[in-house]
């Protein structure tokens, strides 16, 4: 059993703290109107790595932990970014013309390709 | 010189940390994969879906639930690390009581999110059943009232299987109240269906479109085409009277004259309300609902069960490592240690995911 923790006294109860204060402040990101996408992406994924930090670092002890920790972790990051980075030009970014049904109804319906919050489709017969 | 004894070796190979706990990392560290391929999915189908259903109103996402549960994780988490504490000070009470009250939180998040689910059921939120179009949507809410129909048909006549002889029975002057009560419904049914299939307005008669038709020979009259559409030769009911059978191909100019305007959702949905009041059979139809059609709602739908569901099952998993440890009860002693921390761990990633999960399903 590791004694690592007894040597490094960690105030959970402060990082219990303040990750429930990184929750409210994400919380409270959804009151953002909902035209500002790219700031409330920004703003909850900034949060959500802020808990995440916390959590690894102190709850899970990694901060006191060897560097095995990089040898384990960086290839499993590695690997684990390469799914969405191998699929984003395809499916994300759409270099190539797209053909999807949902496209042609949006033109439609908005006479754009942009829209949110689905409302319905008129014609589409 | 040599010492008659063997000195033990210093040097120490591995790493300094139990072979279990190694274990449990590079078992998280597989996770950690196994997770960042649903959500990076996600994230990728998503910024490649212009028109993502984001709308809590369509999606019924409620973020009481999911801030709740982000709550209930991180609390858990702590409370776990107060155990694993208690447990290196020998405090074995005070470890098997938070863990309970852990244990006791992860059922809590499972029930907020049994929660969720019920009312993703109800709204019929699942994969491959959202319709993305209006069209879908009215084709839906047809089949749906053809099962209602044949529900019927196959409770009041389980031993007749032919159509048109159920549909004899229950048009007899013989018919029982039940059937009459089906026929008007079967009959509404067909009406609906009939519109559906020929795309034309439920406040217009079918076949009834009046046009003036002119003919290779110079001549034109005015009448409603009275065959099915793409028969030939056509047969007309003449506005000024009598009936007219004219041949496609003698047909000079193509037809004009007012087309019945389309059927649309909108009209579906008030005569599926009309329905609903029926005094006949409006308690067979009372849980018919059309559905709103949302477009990249199967996908969303797909993702979201995909990232969820696995973690709740992960959460199912770490209670039973935790009612493990508590099935000890009074003989939990320092051996168990390392169960505890390892669990600890595990139970951390769960909480690492859901944090994570929380701003991309219920915020962004």
């Amino acid at each position: 059993m590791s004694d690592d923790h007894n040597a490094h006294h960690v105030r959970y109860g402060v990082i219990f703290i303040a990750l429930c204060i990184f929750t409210s402040i994400s919380v409270a990101c959804d009151y953002i109107p909902r035209e500002n996408k790219i700031l409330i992406a920004f703003a909850v994924l900034a949060v959500a790595t802020a808990k995440a930090l916390c959590v690894m670092m102190f709850f899970m002890h990694l901060k006191f932990e060897g560097n095995w920790k990089f040898v384990l972790l960086a290839p499993t990051i590695i690997l684990a970014m390469g799914i969405p980075l191998a699929l984003m030009p395809d499916i994300a970014a759409h270099y190539y013309t797209v053909d999807i049904p949902q496209a042609e109804h949006a033109e439609i319906a908005h006479g754009d390709f942009n829209s949110s919050g689905s409302p319905a489709v008129e014609a589409d017969r | 010189m040599i010492h008659p004894q063997a000195t033990p070796s210093t040097v120490k190979m591995g790493l300094p940390i139990p072979n279990s706990k190694l274990g449990m990392w590079l078992f998280l560290g597989t996770e950690i994969m196994f997770f960042t391929a649903f959500i990076g999915t996600y994230i990728v189908l998503r910024i490649g879906s212009p028109g993502w259903p984001d709308n809590p109103e369509v999606t019924h996402i409620e973020i009481w639930a999911g801030g709740t549960n982000t709550f209930v994780l991180i609390l858990s988490s702590y409370f776990v690390v107060i155990a694993h504490e208690a447990m290196s000070k020998k405090n074995f009470r005070k470890a098997r009581n938070f863990l309970g009250l852990t244990l006791l939180l992860a059922f809590l998040f499972l029930g907020i999110k049994s929660f969720e689910y019920y009312g993703k059921f109800q709204h019929d939120i699942l994969p491959s059943h959202i319709p993305e179009s209006n069209a879908q949507a009215i084709a839906k809410v047809e089949r749906q009232l053809e099962r209602i129909v044949m529900a019927e048909y196959d409770a009041l006549f389980p031993d007749e299987p032919n159509m048109d002889i159920r549909r004899q029975k229950v048009a007899s002057a013989e018919a029982t109240e039940p059937e009459k009560t089906l026929k008007a419904l079967d009959d509404e049914f067909q009406n609906l269906r009939s519109h559906i299939s020929a795309n034309v307005s439920m406040s217009a008669e079918l076949n009834q479109r009046e046009e003036i038709v002119k003919l290779k020979d110079g001549t034109q009259f005015t009448g409603f085409a009275t065959s099915p559409p793409g028969a030939d030769p056509i047969i007309y009911q003449l506005t000024a009277g009598g009936k007219r059978s004219v041949k496609k191909a003698d047909i000079d100019v193509p037809m004009a004259g007012k087309e019945p305007p389309p059927i649309n959702l909108d009209e579906v949905k008030e005569h599926i309300e009309r329905m609903h009041e029926h005094p006949l059979y409006g308690s067979l139809v009372a849980h018919l609902e059309v559905s709103h059609p949302i477009m990249y709602g199967n996908i969303f739908a797909s993702t979201y069960f995909l990232m969820t569901g696995f973690h709740a099952l992960h959460v199912i998993i770490g209670i039973i490592l935790f009612g493990i440890v508590l099935l000890q009860w009074n003989k939990l002693n320092e051996s168990w240690s390392d169960w505890i921390e390892n669990c600890g761990l595990y139970w951390h990633f769960v909480d690492l995911v859901w944090i994570f999960l929380f701003p991309l399903i219920y915020i962004i």
